[in-house]
Parts: structure tokens; C-alpha cells; sequence
């Protein structure tokens, strides 16, 4: 008999909208209101775009196989956030700048991983595990735990609010779309795209097919570095506020929306589109079980069986045994 | 104790793809039994069946003449029947004597393990191929310290620990080199005295011819024929296996290529070269020249190509059309016009859980600009699925679903669209089906009438002989012999191989 196969991005996708229209039941649900559940899940898939970014340089990593991991995304994306605040400081022209130093700093935090991980031989979890404290202390270090700044008006206009006041679709929804396309390109039409799964999968073939494998490696390390940056401008973007654990709780989300995306953990195979995907999953979850008044604990208890029932899913589909 | 295992009328189905529609077997004890046929033909899943590692759809087992579940590996080994597998199944963190003992380690009183006994009996194992090893053998050496013919003796030795009644040998003698093989042969015989039975699955007929009493062939899946291997010729099983007239012929018949290569410009210029296992080696090929490196496994052969390609560093002086080249990593090698088809396939030449598309254009997708022109690249692989007659039901299958003479299609195939000028071939037709083995020769030949300069290592004699102008036979990281012309002979090929020199061969 031939088994049904849906793809992971589908696969979660659907669980997406399943989740979504069993959430109208609830007692403080949108019921049988379709404006309701309009903005409703307009709401869930803004919220989703921060998750969404950050996890991208997730996915990047993780299809880089021989272990990838980025452990330090979430200070990455407090130290960018917190660049963005004091860099700004309230003034729409600095915002730019701003952006374009946020993205560097990110790299280099990922060029560093990348450095570590290439030449050293650190593992990706040690030497990203421990870029993480780096990155928090140095932040403590600089600020001594206070931080003066200010978001500028035209980054909630830019990320928080919508298009026009006819076209009620956030910004932020409209640059995650456009984001995932320029990922799509990068991954799947690009040679550095095409090179970032051959060393996930078989670094030793892509060697002696005359892939540079090192500087593809240094070259996913600083880029996922980037887009953690970009995570935290975006979402210092939305917030208007930091403190310093505002990036760490995004970790573990950003790691588990590739996986619940379909990426394979052991790296070489799997997309963005899951990755968005993946990312509206758990933001959908979060936010449902937000509105049950479920306490911090469930919401983790539910976020970790989710990604064990989406993970065994697509192992069974992948015919472990004959 | 006569002992006997029939399999009848064994049905396998992986998903659509039948893999045994009619598979039959038997065997009784003190017999050597050849399971015989192409790739693809189902050899590996009869075995599969027996040893209890997939679950058939339809048919029996009969053991001693009585049904018989076999539902695991583990039930197989209860039953007496051991098996070598052709894909490793070591540990290679581990060390010999762990691997070898695993899961029945001997114990002390203590129930800790007795490493004294495990280590004496390891060595007892290891005296049966004494002499045929090439390192200094030790119990704890970590697996993953042995070259992959040591590692297939240890696989052997495994096996043969269990003390079967029954043992299959599925294509051990593939990574084995000639002295190796005499030796398991030795132990076969004797296996076969002690009243053991054999199962012996190989591609190479004359290893058949000499140690096998019976055949089996089965040709797509199913059972075509059995019978006494000397009531029969080996034309007549290479007709039973591929249902096609004269092939048996195919090293011969590629030989007739014009040889005119003489007159042509030297490509390639090897000087005192040296790395951790090749000791001063020179040589020159020419353009259009087709030269093959003979040898037993393990004398240098594959660190030659790789430091060539520069993927092992190296001393010496290597010159490319009269120009001195040191390339430090493939990467400028294959800028320089050079390929290389790996010796593991698996390991060092594809992306299994890739597609074949992906995998063809691993080197030259830098040819398909920004964004990628993937139509073209469409265009482009197939037109080499074309010209290498690669069975495949889409470009955008992963590599794992292809046999392994197509998946050594692609990782040629990757290759042929940057149309080097240099391909290094590290024993290509290992493990390939002989359909496929012949449809290489002559994409082999074709290159050479193109001009293209070969360095072809081959662990088959038979093929060296038949399709190279010249040989080299390395021995112990030096060249032995050189082999052109009419002192290409086997009996040259396999003295040298040994290390012997007869005055006619140098």
C-alpha cells in the first residue's frame, strides 16, 4: 500500500491551521466571527516574523550538518537589539546605521563561532554555547546593566504597523514574505545555496568535488550570525523596550521551529518554508496556550512534546524500517 | 550432523520496487554454494532473507526440512548461520577484539570482561589470515585504524567466531587483495571439510569457477537456473545472468581502440613522488593514454591519485603538459582540468539523501550562474543520464534509490560535464554489475580516442589487462613493474603484484 506523503512544511502548516480554527472554540475565542479570526491570526503570524528571522540563520546552520547548531542566536539578538536602542536613541536617521551595525555585529559574533568551529575543530554546541556567555557578559560588562536609548518612530512604522491604513497586513509580515523568497534564492538557487547542503550531507564528497568546504562553513556561521542580528533589530523594532533576556527566550523556539519544519537535525536536507512554518507553529502554540492562562510551565511542557510529535512524524515517513 | 536450508519461492517487495520475485536457494552441509547475478538482481536481499535482516512477503524457509521463521538477525545467529556482510558492520571506534566479541564478550567470574581471554582468542582468530596482513595486527587496535581489506578480514573473523554451520559471504572477497582471497579460500575449503556450508556471493567469475561446488543465478529476482559449477561454462552463467549474447567479451573487445597514442604529447609527468605510503614514484602518461596501476590493495595506489588531485600532501615534482603543478586541495586541481572518481563511492563520492541532479552537478554548479539556471542544469543532467545510460526514474530521486552501478554512473557522470582533460580513477568497477562494467570500458576508451589522459587503478586484474596500454604495478609504495604490450600477461601482472621479480616483466 502506498503510504500517504505530505511534505513537512505542509504537514505543519496544516497542523497550523488546524490549531488555529480549534483555538475559535475556546471560550474567549473569535467563535463564528470572521473579522475576529482575520486579525487574530494576522496577530499570530506578525508575532510569528521575529521567531521566523531568527530562525533562519537556525536553519542555516543546522543544514550545514556535522552537528550545527547556533546556541548563541538569543544574545546575539539582545546585543543587536540593545545596538539598535542606544544607537538610535529616538532619531529616524540613525536608523540605517543602525541596522547596518547590527548586522555586522551579528556576523562577527558568527564569523568568531565560525573561526572555532572550521579551524579549531570546536564542537558547533561548545564553541556556540560558549560564544553565547561571551556575548551576554560583554554586554553586562559595557551597559553595567542599564542601557539609554529609544526606538525611532519610523521602526514601529516600519515593522510594527501596516502597509496602509486600507491593507491591514503589518510590515513585519510583508518583509518576512520577501525575507523568505531572498532564503529560498539563497538556499536553492544559489551555488553557495547547493554547497551549504552538499557539506551537510557528506563533507568529505563535497571536498573532493572541489567545494571549499572551510569558507562554506565560516561563510553559513557568519551569515547565521547576521540574521540573528537582524532578529534583533526587528525586534527591538517591535517591543520599543530591552533588557538583557530578551533574546535568550527565542533559542530554543529557533532550534525547534527547524526541526518542526522538517530540517533534518543531522543537517543536508530541509528548507526555509518549513522553517516559517515551524516558527507560526510555535508562535500559534504560545499564544493559545497564552490566552488559556496556562502558566510558563505547561506552555513548555506542550512546546517540547509538539517537537517531539512533529520530529517522530517525519521519521516515520521517511521509512525507518522496511 | 547433514545440515540443510532451503529457501522457496521467496517474494520481496521494497515499496513498488520488486527486489525477489522467485528467489530459490539450497544448500546442505559441506557444500559451497555460488549465489550468482547482476547488480540489482536480488543477491542481496536472498541474503537479507536468510539472515533474518528483512522480512519477505511471500514464500518459505525450510531448515533441515522443516519450516522455519527467521525474524532477526540475532534468531539467524542462534540458528548457526553467520553472515559477512558487504557493507561493514563494525564499530570503527572499537577495537578488533571488541568488535569482534560483541555482545558475547567472554566474562569472568566477576561478570567483568576476561580482556585476557578476548585478546587470546582474537589472536587465534587473527592467525587464520597470518601472513596476508599488512600492518603489525594487534586485538585493541581500534578499527578505525585498518585499511577496508583489514577491516573485511575482521568482518570475516567476526562471522566466523559464531561458529555457523552456515556461512554467507556477501561479496567479502571484494575489497580483498589476491594473496587475501587465497587465503579465505584456504578457509573455505577447510570450513568445507568441517562440514560448513558456504554461500558465496562475488562478482568475479573466475573466484567462482574456483572455489564454488553449485550455483544459483538469478536474474530480476528471480531464480533462472542452478547447478554444478562443472557443468558449466562461465559464458554460459554471464548468459544466464543478463540475457544478452557475447558480452562475456566486453575487456577484449574495448581493447580494439586504436592505439596511436604514441606519438602524442605528454600530459601528465609524476617525479620522485612520496607521500606516508608511496616511496619515490615516476612516471609519464600521454595524452589519449589509457594507463592503469595494478597491484594488490593497499601499496600506494589510492594515496597516488589523491596526492595527484591534491587532496594528500605530498614531495615530489608532478608536471601538468610540461608545467610543474602543486595543487594543495582538489578544488585547484579540478581547476586545472583533473577528476577523480573516489574509491568509496558511498563515503567520499555522493550525497546519498541528495538527488541525482544535485549530485551530478555537485563540481559545476558555479557554471549556472545567479540565480541558478536549473532548467538548464535540467537539460544538461539529463543529456548525461542519457549518455551514460543511467536507470532512473527522476533526476530529483535522492542518489539512495539507484543500484549501485547507476549510483557509480553519477559520480563519473558529475565529472563529464567539465570535461576534464585528466580523470583519476580509483578501482571504479568495484561492487559494479557487469552490464555497467561494460558500458565503462567503453565511455573509458571513448575519453582516450578524445584525447582525454587516464590513470585508472583497478583491483581486477582481468580488466588491467584488457583494457590498459600499459600498467604500472605498484608494490610496497614503489612501481614494480611497468606492463606494456607483450609482457601485459596475467602471470606478469600477479608476479609483480607479489613483489616478485621475474626478469621478463621490468
Amino acid at each position: 500500500m502506498k503510504r500517504l506523503y505530505i511534505s513537512p512544511p505542509v504537514a505543519a502548516l496544516i497542523l497550523a491551521i488546524i490549531l488555529f480554527l480549534l483555538s475559535g472554540f475556546l471560550p474567549n475565542g473569535f467563535g463564528n466571527d470572521i473579522n475576529i479570526a482575520i486579525a487574530q491570526a494576522t496577530n499570530i503570524l506578525r508575532l510569528s516574523v521575529f521567531l521566523g528571522v531568527i530562525a533562519a540563520g537556525q536553519t542555516l546552520v543546522i543544514l550545514s550538518g556535522y552537528e550545527g547548531i547556533d546556541l548563541s542566536a538569543g544574545s546575539v539578538v539582545t546585543l543587536t537589539a540593545i545596538l539598535t536602542y542606544v544607537l538610535v536613541n529616538g532619531r529616524d536617521e540613525k536608523v540605517f546605521y543602525a541596522f547596518l551595525i547590527a548586522l555586522l555585529a551579528g556576523a562577527l559574533v558568527g564569523l568568531i563561532n565560525g573561526l572555532g568551529i572550521t579551524f579549531l575543530k570546536i564542537s558547533p554546541f561548545v564553541m556556540t554555547l560558549s560564544m553565547s556567555g561571551v556575548v551576554t557578559g560583554l554586554i553586562i560588562i559595557i551597559n553595567h546593566g542599564n542601557v539609554s536609548g529609544k526606538v525611532a518612530p519610523i521602526m514601529t512604522r516600519l515593522i510594527a504597523r501596516p502597509l496602509s491604513p486600507n491593507i491591514p497586513i503589518p510590515n513585519a509580515i510583508i518583509i518576512w514574505v520577501i525575507f523568505g523568497i531572498l532564503m529560498w534564492l539563497l538556499l536553492e538557487r544559489t551555488t553557495f545555496g547547493k554547497h551549504v547542503f552538499a557539506i551537510g550531507v557528506n563533507r568529505v564528497t563535497s571536498r573532493l568535488s572541489g567545494i571549499n568546504v572551510n569558507a562554506t562553513n565560516l561563510a553559513v556561521y557568519s551569515l547565521a550570525g547576521a540574521l540573528a542580528g537582524f532578529g534583533g533589530f526587528l525586534v527591538v523594532g517591535n517591543t520599543g523596550v530591552v533588557f538583557i533576556a530578551l533574546g535568550q527566550p527565542f533559542l530554543f523556539p529557533s532550534i525547534a521551529a527547524v526541526a518542526v519544519g522538517g530540517t533534518l537535525l543531522s543537517g543536508g536536507k530541509g528548507s526555509y518554508w518549513g522553517t516559517m512554518a515551524g516558527a507560526i507553529v510555535l508562535t500559534l502554540i504560545t499564544s493559545l496556550l497564552t490566552t488559556m492562562q496556562m502558566p510558563e510551565s505547561i506552555r513548555r511542557v506542550v512546546l517540547g512534546a509538539t517537537l517531539l510529535v512533529m520530529i517522530s512524524i517525519y521519521g516515520r515517513q521517511r521509512g525507518f524500517r522496511q | 550432523m547433514s545440515r540443510s536450508l532451503s529457501a522457496q519461492h521467496i517474494v520481496k517487495h521494497y515499496g513498488g520496487v520488486v527486489a525477489l520475485s522467485d528467489g530459490n536457494l539450497n544448500i546442505q552441509s559441506g557444500e559451497i554454494l555460488a549465489l550468482i547475478g547482476a547488480n540489482g538482481s536480488g543477491k542481496s536481499t536472498m541474503s537479507k532473507v536468510i539472515n533474518g535482516v528483512v522480512d519477505f512477503d511471500g514464500g518459505q524457509l525450510l531448515l533441515d526440512d522443516k519450516p522455519v521463521q527467521i525474524p532477526s538477525p540475532q534468531a539467524a545467529k542462534n540458528l548457526g548461520i553467520a553472515t559477512v556482510f558487504q557493507e561493514l558492520s563494525l564499530v570503527p571506534q572499537m577495537t578488533i577484539a571488541d568488535n569482534i566479541w560483541l555482545t558475547r564478550e567472554p566474562l569472568k567470574s566477576t561478570k567483568a570482561i576476561n580482556r585476557k581471554l578476548i585478546n587470546q582468542r582474537t589472536e587465534e582468530l587473527l592467525a587464520l589470515f597470518e601472513g596476508t596482513l599488512r600492518t603489525k595486527i594487534h586485538p585493541e587496535l581500534p578499527v578505525s585504524t585498518l585499511p577496508p581489506d583489514e577491516k573485511q578480514i575482521i568482518e570475516i573473523l567476526k562471522a566466523i567466531s559464531l561458529n555457523p554451520w552456515l556461512i554467507i559471504l556477501d561479496e567479502a572477497t571484494a575489497s580483498l587483495d589476491s594473496r587475501q582471497v587465497d587465503r579465505l579460500f584456504e578457509l573455505i575449503r577447510r570450513w568445507k571439510a568441517e562440514d560448513k556450508a558456504i554461500i558465496f556471493i562475488s562478482h568475479r567469475m573466475e573466484e567462482i569457477f574456483r572455489i564454488a561446488d553449485r550455483f544459483s543465478v538469478l536474474r530480476n529476482g528471480k531464480t533462472v537456473g542452478d547447478g554444478n559449477m562443472k557443468d558449466i561454462t562461465d559464458k554460459q552463467l554471464v548468459q544466464l545472468m543478463i540475457e544478452r549474447e557475447n558480452v562475456y567479451e566486453f575487456t577484449k573487445a574495448s581493447t580494439a581502440a586504436e592505439k596511436t597514442t604514441s606519438t602524442n604529447p605528454v600530459y601528465l609527468e609524476v617525479e620522485d613522488l612520496e607521500t606516508d605510503t608511496i616511496r619515490g614514484i615516476s612516471f609519464k602518461v600521454k595524452e589519449g593514454e589509457l594507463v592503469g596501476i595494478g597491484g594488490l590493495r593497499g601499496q600506494g595506489q589510492r594515496d597516488l591519485l589523491l596526492a595527484i588531485f591534491g587532496d594528500i600532501p605530498y614531495s615530489g615534482k608532478i608536471k601538468i603538459k610540461d608545467q610543474a603543478v602543486h595543487f594543495k586541495n582538489p578544488r585547484t586541481a579540478i581547476k586545472h582540468s583533473i577528476a577523480l572518481v573516489p574509491g568509496e563511492r558511498a563515503r567520499e563520492g555522493l550525497l546519498y539523501i541528495r538527488s541525482i541532479l544535485e549530485n551530478l552537478h555537485l563540481p559545476n554548479w558555479d557554471k549556472y550562474g545567479f540565480p541558478l539556471k536549473i532548467r538548464k542544469a535540467q537539460e544538461d543532467a539529463r543529456k548525461i543520464g542519457l549518455r551514460l545510460n543511467l536507470v532512473m526514474a527522476s533526476l530529483m530521486e535522492p542518489v539512495s534509490s539507484l543500484s549501485g552501478g547507476n549510483a557509480q554512473k553519477v559520480v563519473i557522470g558529475k565529472w563529464l560535464l567539465r570535461d576534464p582533460q585528466c580523470y583519476l580513477l580509483d578501482d571504479p568497477t568495484k561492487g559494479v554489475d557487469v552490464n555497467t562494467k561494460s558500458e565503462f570500458y567503453s565511455l573509458l576508451t571513448g575519453l582516450c580516442k578524445d584525447g582525454k589522459t587516464i590513470l585508472f587503478y583497478s583491483s581486477d586484474d582481468d580488466e588491467l589487462i584488457g583494457l590498459c596500454d600499459r600498467v604500472l604495478v605498484l608494490h610496497d609504495g614503489v612501481i614494480r613493474a611497468e606492463l606494456t604490450g607483450e609482457t601485459l600477461t596475467k602471470e606478469n601482472l600477479v608476479a609483480a603484484s607479489l613483489g616478485v621479480t621475474n626478469g621478463g616483466a621490468a
